[in-house]
């Protein structure tokens, strides 16, 4: 319990930092922006629009903590102002559009990437030395191939040649949004490949982690003793080395998790999938700063929450963490 | 002694580079380790041939990468080897001069995080305390932050900035990685004799981090290095194809952003976005590829194979294959319980003969054990003593046919007598044969029950497992019941079953470890230096434990320890192993009184006795022989005060000694071959010259 208070402790901490970072961001950059905007708009922007914009990018009436406290005011209001991107769209309008999307996209790759690549790398490390190594150069390969570029293969392969999917979107406009079967069905064709995509690139990285953990834990003397025991050999692969192999995965979970969000963005983009990463790179194109910041909190609270999970079953999985 | 599992130590000690001592991983080791792998070596010449075209790049490219002309959009032809774009540039123009821009930003980014890394990873590991919370605590929110939104933000605010910008920013969201791995090592490090040493001399401590930190630090600061320049490159790209960076400046991201506003994908443009995403994936892959060689040096065990291929189980045993019978599954024939073991006994349950164990490294087959012979006899307890590197742990393995590669059984027999009397070559068994065979018949308990338990199983767990794999009619209750009186047998209350084995003490962890060794009532127990860990008092109650179970349970141990005396007072039979050799092998009273080999003598002479008079220790000179380097003719020959001219040609064999009293003794020295050697040098040496304990 003790444990899981410290890990809780240790996310809010780094969420307080990575909200308050957002908040000097543009106000120690060069430039600024709240004024840019303003310009751009020639005075169009209402006088409410106006004030969340300075309550977000810097007020030069009041002092930095003041503009601090109002700063976290519209934080916790979500009320991050008009998306100029989207204008006349609220900022939590589009996020609330766009963020479903994304969700849903990642976090079925980012559990079917794991899965795979995990057991894949289970199993090219139990077999060491047999064909199974060969996945290691071919994955290093798929892993280094940038995200937006396979997107682009992937598309010009299956949608522009073989036509076997949609080329770009999140749905076919014929059908209405809602929990019917239709939409739903067309939302998963739609979602094949920008999922294939972002699962195949991410499969490398699970995959060489979990063999050389699995390689660096069968010499240990336990899995020795398991096979001295004379289990059955699934039982000393699953129960002996995987489960103990696995558990740095999740202690690395952020920095793959970070490589997926950076690669699911980008790929978005390919696919004009309907989600965050599409809006980010208009917000980026359009200078939406409210948008761009807004994006980056709530990609960063959803990275945090997930870690949080990946460390409570790290608690779960390894009883030496549970103490001290 | 060292207390990691010897096998792994010998197995390093003859491996073709003694790399096991990561004391000191100097630069120029790397890099020829790295030279000599293919896969390495191909990573370095590709990472080599882009550097090359990245620095000439510019000055060999046929056109000016923005030069509009009028080929629009023009397949690769002899004029343009990669096409053009819409607007009749010349893709490989852009390519080369992106060579630049990419390569720049991704060796300027990951020199900049490096330092960045090393900085703070090497200061917080180094001077610890609250500079090192404060540090760590940044680093691990930088960790958690997703770096690529935070990169996108900072490059969006300073729009269209050249390399520097995007280097700063890809440095500023990427240090923490490495810096926690740094600090980790530095940690380590910082505990280390060497280091520890330098610090009571009173060194200036820039001058520990320059000299004795950081050259220890190279290979991963290298992987590290190598990871960056790899990420950065992908950012980059990413950070362009958005068009966050300025799209005028030619970067392989850059053409690929041309590329997707240009919908060059729906004109089948193909030779406009295939070149720029190639060149990334090859070069990445390269980069990963030394990073594996950098990988494997840091990390030898993954160099070894796994456990589940066919070269790992012709590991266990190349002997022979001897055509599968049927396995018969009727009731198991539990045999009568033995007498108490005499002297006398010939009641073998375990025939050991011509036993051969090589570490194989390409061409060079280093013996590990080399023509071992011994018989167990039923309840006997059968000491093997030795030097570490003298085999007594190879053999241990060999026994249970534990052995990975590189090591191999590459002759002898391993005969165990069934309870039906007849006699199977445990080397012969295939794998259903060996699992059953496996605790069922001969357990064995291993020197670390920190290391040999599954620290995130519970005890009663690994008990339990072998109980399902070998009695699959037993129920949970019945399986319950098994664990609680197991438990109770080595004195562990029965609630200590659902503790993790960090949750125990060091002496109820071994008393465990000896439980799970019990589990299945075997007929032998193996037991490598199950005391060694452990401190006196424990060790003490440990043994007695073990002797008091072997006597209740009817057991026979193969006891083995460096530790002569302790050996002497539990064993029936002594064997004395050096250069993988058995050179002594007798009764223990026997070996105790009358050491036949000189250096049974040189061992007991280095070991205070229990009991009797004072003496003094003596100890042998010299270091135990390299295996892979052994003498010729007897392998103790140049440490041994009673050679003589033979000894240095003549490998002796194992000559009965018969001592006066009637025992028989064996022992592999030419001062007991039969004739001329006794002529040269008496056997019964003068006690005085070698001073063995006389009496108990």
């Amino acid at each position: 319990m003790r444990v899981l208070l410290r890990k809780l402790g240790f996310y809010l901490i780094t969420a307080w930092a990575a909200i308050s970072l957002n908040f000097l961001i543009p106000r120690v950059m060069p430039g600024d922006p709240a004024d840019n905007l303003i310009q751009q708009f020639h005075g169009k922007l209402s006088p409410s629009a106006v004030q969340a914009l300075r309550v977000l990018f810097g007020q030069s009436d009041k002092n930095m903590w003041q503009q601090y406290v109002s700063y976290w005011h519209s934080v916790f209001t979500g009320d991050f102002g008009t998306s100029y991107a989207y204008y006349p769209s609220q900022v939590s309008a589009v996020l609330g559009q766009s963020m479903y999307w994304t969700l849903i996209l990642v976090t079925i790759c980012t559990v079917l990437g794991f899965l795979i690549g995990t057991s894949l790398g289970m199993l090219a490390g139990w077999k060491r030395g047999s064909w199974l190594d060969s996945l290691v150069p071919v994955t290093t390969f798929l892993s280094s191939i940038p995200y937006f570029w396979f997107a682009i293969i992937i598309v010009y392969v299956f949608a522009i040649t073989l036509k076997w999917f949609p080329l770009s979107g999140g749905y076919a406009v014929t059908e209405s949004i809602g929990m019917n079967a239709g939409f739903i069905g067309s939302a998963i064709n739609y979602a094949v490949l920008p999922a294939a995509t972002i699962t195949v690139a991410s499969i490398g990285g699970w995959l060489i982690g979990m063999r050389n953990m699995m390689v660096t834990t069968l010499s240990e003397d336990y899995v020795r003793l398991a096979e001295a025991k004379g289990l059955p050999k699934r039982r000393v692969m699953y129960a002996y080395a995987a489960r103990n192999a696995m558990l740095p995965s999740f202690s690395g979970f952020a920095m793959s998790l970070g490589f997926v969000i950076g690669g699911s963005i980008v790929t978005e983009v390919v696919f004009n999938y309907p989600g965050i990463g599409t809006v980010l790179f208009k917000a980026a194109q359009a200078a939406d700063y409210p948008l761009m910041s807004a994006i980056f909190l709530l990609i960063t609270v959803l990275v945090l929450i997930a870690n949080l999970i990946a460390d409570i079953a790290y608690v779960f999985l390894d009883p030496r963490t549970r103490e001290s | 002694m060292a207390l990691q599992p010897a096998a792994l130590a010998e197995a390093e000690t003859v491996s073709e580079t003694p790399d096991g001592s990561e004391g000191s991983v100097g630069p120029a080791r790397l890099l020829r380790r790295l030279l000599r792998s293919p896969l390495t070596l191909t990573g370095l010449i590709i990472t080599l041939i882009f550097l090359v075209l990245a620095v000439i790049g510019p000055w060999i490219s046929p056109y000016d990468p923005s030069a509009v002309s009028d080929a629009a959009t023009a397949a690769p032809s002899a004029a343009h080897w990669l096409g053009t774009t819409q607007n009749g540039q010349d893709i490989l123009s852009q390519m080369l001069y992106g060579a630049r821009a990419s390569m720049l930003v991704g060796i300027g980014a990951a020199v900049v995080t490096t330092v960045l890394s090393v900085l703070v990873g090497v200061t917080a590991g180094y001077i610890g305390g609250l500079g090192d919370e404060v540090l760590s605590l940044l680093a691990n929110v930088f960790l958690v932050l997703p770096s690529l939104p935070l990169t996108i933000i900072l490059a969006a605010y300073l729009p269209h900035s050249g390399s520097f910008g995007i280097i700063l920013v890809i440095s500023v969201t990427g240090w923490a990685w490495g810096a926690r791995v740094l600090r980790a090592q530095t940690l380590s490090l910082r505990k280390r004799d060497f280091v520890e040493a330098a610090r009571a001399t009173g060194e200036k401590t820039w001058r520990i981090i320059l000299r004795d930190i950081l050259p220890n630090q190279v290979a991963i600061i290298a992987a590290s290095f190598l990871g960056t320049v790899t990420g950065a490159i992908l950012t980059q790209a990413s950070l362009a194809f958005l068009g966050l960076t300025d799209v005028t400046q030619w970067s392989w991201g850059t053409i690929l952003y041309w590329a997707q506003v240009s919908s060059a994908l729906l004109t089948g443009a193909w030779w406009w976005f295939v070149p720029a995403g190639l060149a990334i994936a090859v070069l990445g892959t390269a980069l990963s590829l030394v990073n594996f060689g950098i990988d494997e040096f840091i990390n030898p065990r993954l160099r070894q194979a796994g456990i589940g291929t066919k070269k790992a189980q012709r590991g266990q045993a190349s002997v022979r294959r001897r055509p599968r019978r049927a396995r018969h599954q009727g009731p198991a024939v539990r045999r009568p319980a033995g007498a108490p073991f005499t002297r006398e006994s010939t009641d073998a349950i375990l025939d050991v003969r011509n036993l051969r164990v090589e570490y194989v490294s390409g061409e060079v087959r280093t013996p590990a054990v080399s023509d071992v012979s011994f018989t167990l006899r039923r309840g006997e307890v059968l000491g093997i003593a030795g030097e570490s590197g003298s085999g007594k742990s190879t053999l241990a393995y060999a026994i249970t046919r534990l052995h990975k590669p590189p090591a191999e059984i590459s002759q002898g027999e391993i005969l165990y007598t069934k309870p039906d009397g007849g006699t199977v070559d445990v080397l012969g068994m295939d794998e259903a044969e060996l699992r059953d065979f496996r605790w069922e018949e001969l357990s064995i308990v291993f020197q670390s029950a920190m290391h040999a338990l599954n620290p995130i199983l519970r005890i009663g767990v690994q008990i339990e497992d072998v109980i399902i794999a070998h009695r699959p009619r037993m129920d949970a209750r019945e399986r319950a019941a098994r664990i609680v009186e197991l438990l109770g047998i080595v004195g562990i209350p029965a609630d200590r079953a659902n503790s993790y084995p960090h949750e125990l003490s060091g002496g109820m962890r071994q008393r465990a470890m000896i439980a799970v060794g019990l589990a299945l009532d075997p007929e032998i127990i193996v037991m490598d230096e199950p005391t060694t860990a452990l401190d006196v008092v424990i060790q003490r109650q440990i043994i007695e434990k073990i002797m008091e179970l072997k006597d209740r349970l009817g057991f026979s141990v193969v006891f083995i320890t460096h530790d002569l005396s302790l050996l002497i007072e539990l064993s029936d039979t002594i064997a004395v192993m050096y250069g993988g050799k058995i050179v002594e092998m007798g009764a223990a009273d026997d070996f105790y009184r009358r050491p036949q080999h000189p250096y049974s003598r040189g061992l007991l002479a280095s070991f205070p006795t229990l009991g009797g008079p004072k003496r003094e220790l003596t100890g042998i000179p010299g270091s135990p022989p390299d295996l892979r380097k052994l003498p010729s003719g007897c392998a103790f020959q140049p440490r041994c005060p009673l050679a003589f001219d033979a000894c240095a040609s003549e490998v002796p064999r194992l000559y009965q000694v018969r001592g006066p009293g009637g025992g028989s003794t064996e022992a592999a020295c030419l001062l007991h071959a039969e004739g001329g050697a006794k002529n040269q040098a008496p056997a019964e040496t003068t006690p005085n010259e070698l001073a063995t304990g006389e009496t108990r």
